[in-house]
């Protein structure tokens, strides 16, 4: 008897330092999944692309239903705004293609706006809250990798925090934190240049993200659009991320900071785009010096 | 089919822990409750209680491995949901040994394993950093939320699964 209580004790033993053990592994600043976690992320959600698609078919119709109802008066709206926007067209077209005969002059062809996209559909979300994950139906054979952003049409909704084979997990807006900061531009009306900042994370009683800026500037207005300003060498240039909802000081009264409200909506994903920037970045360079 | 039929539901299940967000109600969230639904958990305490014999093991062998590949899955932080379903589902198949196996005594030994699992779920996610919520507003925003949200999956469950499970377990250990 006294050698199985000692059993148990040495048991519980074992599996406190393997629990320890593997959280501490988990939590390591690691590049890259391990093989047995790509696999089973891969069997998993695999069987979740397939078996799901019926689930989300019916959200889909049960919310265009919903929507029709205000289908007729959103047309007329939108009719009105489409005349204002073929003068737009126009002036896009002709601004795009005069800035193409300048780059060609300058012999310049990558730019950092420039991208690719790689469509995705979203197939899971992290049924705990507190990780603000959802997964995506493409993974490293498509060419998602470490660190991408993830756009909506309406903007950007959170970055790749780790790629398996053939699936993906991104990390939302939402569970930003000060380890992975956006450098963005805020496009000021008066004056030639833009306000540059970072996104520092994300305010989870305001549901805005917390952007700092790294100069002070006068007179920020309400409700002007956030963009990636791709400095951060991981971002292509011009993401929306979101409006400016407050401008004020941090608790010390130093640096100026201001609340964003993301302009794509967190909650409601359901197909996305990972953006591959085309401009290698700075660790990318390297890397290929380095071989 | 008595061998395959709890590691097949198990493997359903898991899946579906990837939509449980579109079963709970966006008011929930408005009004700052946050739930999670534990649905594998909860076939795992149906597993140790209809199941399970005195002398196997299938309940707790189950919670380590789904709890594994949950934690892969959906939190990349290995070993939390691991060692919380296994040392709870540990806890569950000895207090079987003393208990009258009925409803209302599921249901009780139920609530007692959503709070331990769930409780020990938020204290090593508090423990490495992942979240800094306080042990008050746990228990009003989380906790009972939880419970209650999880109860109608058991319900839905047992009147699924119960005479399945005890079916499966009579062919499994009896007939032989």
């Amino acid at each position: 008897m006294s050698f199985f209580r000692r059993k148990r004790l040495f048991t519980i033993l074992i599996s406190l330092i393997i629990l320890v053990g593997l959280i501490g592994y988990s939590l390591s600043n690691r590049e890259e999944l391990s093989s047995v976690e790509e696999f089973i992320q891969d069997t998993v959600g695999s069987f979740q692309n397939v078996l799901l698609r019926p689930v989300y078919y019916v959200r889909d119709v049960i919310g265009n239903i919903d929507e029709m109802k205000q289908v007729y008066e959103e047309n007329q709206q939108l009719k009105e705004n489409l005349s204002t926007y073929q003068q737009k067209l126009y002036e896009v077209q002709e601004l795009t293609k005069e800035n193409e005969e300048l780059k060609a002059v300058l012999d310049k062809t990558e730019t950092m706006t420039d991208y690719r996209p790689i469509q995705a559909t979203v197939i899971a979300r992290s049924p705990e809250q507190w990780f603000n994950q959802v997964t995506l139906n493409k993974g490293k054979q498509h060419g998602v990798e470490k660190d991408m952003a993830v756009i909506t049409a309406s903007g950007m909704i959170g970055k790749i925090q780790s790629s398996a084979q053939f699936t993906s997990t991104v990390l939302l807006l939402n569970g930003f934190d000060r380890s992975n900061r956006i450098s963005v531009n805020v496009d000021l009306p008066e004056t030639e240049t833009d306000a540059k900042g970072f996104i520092l994370g994300y305010d989870d009683t305001r549901e805005q993200l917390l952007l700092e800026f790294t100069d002070s500037y006068e007179d920020i207005p309400l409700d002007t659009t956030v963009f990636s300003s791709g400095l951060g060498g991981v971002f292509p240039k011009g993401l929306e991320i979101g409006s400016i909802e407050e401008v004020t000081t941090d608790q010390y009264g130093l640096t100026q900071i201001a609340y964003v409200k993301p302009s794509a909506d967190i909650e409601e994903l359901n197909h996305v785009i990972v953006v591959d920037r085309l401009l290698t970045s700075i660790d990318e360079v390297e890397e290929s010096g380095d071989e | 089919m008595s061998r395959l039929f709890p590691p097949l539901i198990l493997f359903m299940l898991i899946i579906l822990q990837g939509i449980n967000f579109l079963f709970i109600p966006d008011s929930f969230e408005a009004s700052g409750f946050i739930v999670t639904i534990h649905g594998v958990f909860v076939f795992l305490i149906m597993i140790g209680l209809y199941y399970d014999e005195e002398t196997s093991y299938y309940s707790f062998l189950y919670a380590i491995l789904s709890g594994l590949v949950l934690d892969i899955v959906y939190s990349q932080i290995i070993g939390v949901y691991m060692f919380s379903y296994a040392v709870v589902i540990y806890v569950i198949h000895h207090l079987r040994k003393v208990l009258h196996v009925n409803f209302y005594v599921s249901s009780f030994v139920f609530f007692l394993a959503i709070i331990l699992v769930d409780g020990m779920i938020y204290w090593l996610y508090q423990l490495i950093g992942i979240t800094g919520l306080s042990i008050q507003d746990y228990l009003e925003q989380r906790l009972l939320m939880t419970l209650a949200m999880n109860y109608l999956v058991f319900l839905i469950q047992f009147m699924l699964f119960k005479r399945l499970l005890a079916r499966y377990s009579f062919e499994r250990f009896e007939q032989k």
